[in-house]
């Protein structure tokens, strides 16, 4: 028997590891803004092709065609750099979109110098066109709907400033660049809380799933010595009682912390009930869940998982040390069951005044407020010789099909029954 | 079915533990026929020891115990695996149990409590612990409240639901044929049919899966 018990506790402590941590790195999302930026290059290396054929329709008539050439030369080796850069989460730096910014503005502006007169009055398109309009993408992919804006702003301004008039054409030019900025921006934005909320979710579930496997190691090898070293310590008597009541202090702070730590909650702040009640189990508590988690809106798995507790610290105080407990835990979908039973003497008939149930009595009420606060029911059964049982049933909050599926073969137990 | 009468296999990775086990066991006049550490030389000797009872372990280091328990309860009819493991009664022992094993006992039960386990299984009864209980329970629960689950999912009748209920809160066949004022036996085999249930309606599972995906229908499933 002693070599059992060693026997089982080591291949259950060594066995644990073989389940491989998740991979680092995997919890963190993929950019959601990625798509955004390939449109952008997409957008900026057309936008150059319009470019080309303007200027070959117009060069012969520019003002300074070799500048003009030296703009589109420039604009060409900017596009192919930039392009190259954004491809990359690492190379979308503020710093790049800035000069991206000051280039397309420099560029733009040296129009000044290309085209003449006649052709800046004609409304002919500059050297660069709509090119130039490429900045305000980046500047919105980059920085939201408010970079975004304020560069559309910058862009239609320095639009009025080179053509040096202002007609119809060009306060359409104004309503799409400010226009585009914001709608980009927004659409950045978007995206950019969503990639954050997806790899919190990420990692609030690799953070579980670690805790889950912590919390099993410790509980078949730690938590199972503990309870030995205080049963066989009170039983010895003496120094060891001492270092039994030690051991027992250790075992319950220990198992609280698993208990209590608040699992990362999933993205709807739902915990594992299951999980939660079933570090409860010991030598003497036997605890049956599913296997499936049972997901309860996180204050409402507290206070369930705080009324097991209460139980069983009652089964412990009252029911004997020979006695046992067990735990039983049911999702009917529609409403949560939890079974208490203990093997202990029950409460005496006629005994309804003595302090010890005065105690009793106490417990119960706080337990049943509880249960009944979240509109379920608390129903204690007991009777002399043949332990007690409490059956606590509560509604899945939220839940608007409540149908009676799987309740069948329950007797509702009358709280007069003892 | 006394202990002589009945031949066990052991399968376990962890050679103390397994040897303690069959020592355990041979003390009691169970005879041991084999004990292997892993799921592939199982259903090898399996096969030409037919063994009663496999105890099988479900942390195994090559393929799983689950598997290991498939395969030996569909290719060899008179053999039946009761798992005995540490890991817990979690997901793993539902899965063992689905795929064909009649019982599941904690590493942690006492020898008396292990042949007795072993005894029950031999002669076809179902071996649950409270935490098995839970689990099957559990596991009819779900597929009721299932969306996709469907007419197919198999349901629990109300004695069945009681019974269940029962075992899982720890009462004893016995305790449970007096509260409900049933005989022993019929207990044994509500509970029985608690599991064949389900059993069965894992292997049509994988086998509808199997033809869906276009799998040669023998024994090809389970493999993987």
């Amino acid at each position: 028997m002693t070599s059992r018990r060693a026997g089982s506790a080591h291949p259950g402590g060594e066995r644990v590891p073989r389940q491989a941590p998740a991979q680092q790195g995997s919890h963190e999302a993929p950019d959601g803004r990625s798509p955004l930026w390939r449109a952008h290059n997409g957008l900026r290396a057309v936008a150059f092709l319009y470019a080309l054929v303007w200027f070959a329709l117009l060069v012969n008539d520019y003002a300074r065609p070799v500048l003009g050439s030296i703009v589109l030369v420039l604009m060409a080796v900017w596009t192919a750099f930039t392009i190259h850069r954004y491809r990359t989460p690492n190379g979308r730096t503020n710093r790049l979109v800035l000069i991206d910014l000051a280039v397309a503005q420099v560029l733009f502006l040296a129009n000044e110098f290309v085209l003449t007169e006649q052709q800046m009055q004609a409304g002919l398109p500059t050297v660069v066109t709509v090119w130039h309009g490429s900045m305000v993408t980046a500047a919105s992919v980059q920085w939201g709907m408010l970079g975004g804006g304020v560069v559309g702003a910058v862009a239609a301004l320095s639009n009025f400033l080179l053509r040096g008039y202002i007609d119809s054409n060009m306060w359409m030019d104004t309503v799409l660049h400010v226009g585009a900025g914001l709608l980009l921006g927004l659409a950045s934005d978007t995206a950019r809380t969503s990639t954050e909320r997806l790899s919190r979710a990420l990692r609030a579930e690799a953070a579980t799933a670690e805790r889950e496997r912590l919390a099993r190691s410790i509980h078949d090898s730690v938590l199972q010595v503990l309870a030995q070293v205080r049963k066989r310590g009170l039983q010895l008597g003496g120094e060891s009682a001492e270092l039994g009541r030690l051991a027992g202090e250790q075992e319950v702070a220990l198992r609280s912390l698993m208990a209590a730590a608040p699992p990362e909650s999933t993205e709807h702040d739902e915990t594992d009930l299951a999980a939660r009640i079933r570090v409860l189990g010991t030598a003497g508590v036997q605890v049956s869940v599913p296997a499936t988690p049972v997901l309860l809106p996180a204050p409402m798995a507290s206070d369930l998982f705080s009324v097991v507790r209460e139980a069983l610290d009652n089964v412990d105080r009252h029911a004997g040390d020979d006695a046992k407990a067990w735990v039983l835990l049911e999702d009917l979908g529609h409403e949560i069951v939890i079974s208490i039973r203990d093997n202990g003497p029950g409460i005496p008939e006629g005994r309804l005044s003595a302090a010890e149930f005065q105690g009793r009595m106490g417990v119960a009420q706080s337990i049943r407020g509880r249960v009944e606060d979240r509109g379920g029911t608390a129903t204690l059964d007991t009777a002399p010789g043949d332990g007690t049982e409490w059956e606590i049933r509560v509604p899945r909050p939220g839940d608007t099909n409540s149908i009676g599926q799987g309740t069948a073969g329950h007797r509702q137990k009358s709280p007069g029954a003892q | 079915m006394t202990g002589p009468d009945i031949s066990v296999m052991v399968v376990d990775d962890h050679p103390m533990w397994r040897n303690g086990v069959a020592r355990d066991l041979e003390e009691r006049g169970f005879e041991v026929g084999a004990t292997t550490g892993d799921a592939v030389s199982a259903l090898r000797i399996a096969r030409t020891v037919r063994p009663d009872v496999v105890l099988m372990d479900l942390n195994l280091g090559d393929t799983s115990g689950v598997e290991a328990t498939r395969q030996i309860t569909q290719e060899i009819p008179g053999t039946r695996v009761l798992v005995l493991s540490a890991s817990g009664e979690h997901g793993d022992v539902l899965e063992a149990v689905k795929a064909g094993a009649s019982g599941y006992l904690v590493k942690s039960a006492s020898v008396d409590e292990l042949v007795d386990a072993v005894r029950r299984t031999a002669v076809g009864d179902a071996v649950f612990t409270a935490g098995l209980a839970g689990l099957v329970l559990g596991e009819y629960r779900r597929m009721a409240i299932a969306p996709d689950a469907g007419s197919q999912a198999p349901q629990l009748t109300d004695r069945e639901t009681d019974v269940l209920r029962q075992v899982a809160k720890g009462l004893t066949a016995r305790q449970i044929a007096s509260k409900l004022v049933i005989s022993h036996r019929t207990v044994e085999n509500h509970v029985q049919s608690t599991l064949r249930k389900l059993q069965l309606h894992n292997r049509v599972e994988l086998a509808r899966y199997a033809i869906e995906h276009g799998l040669d229908e023998d024994g090809a499933f389970g493999k993987q």
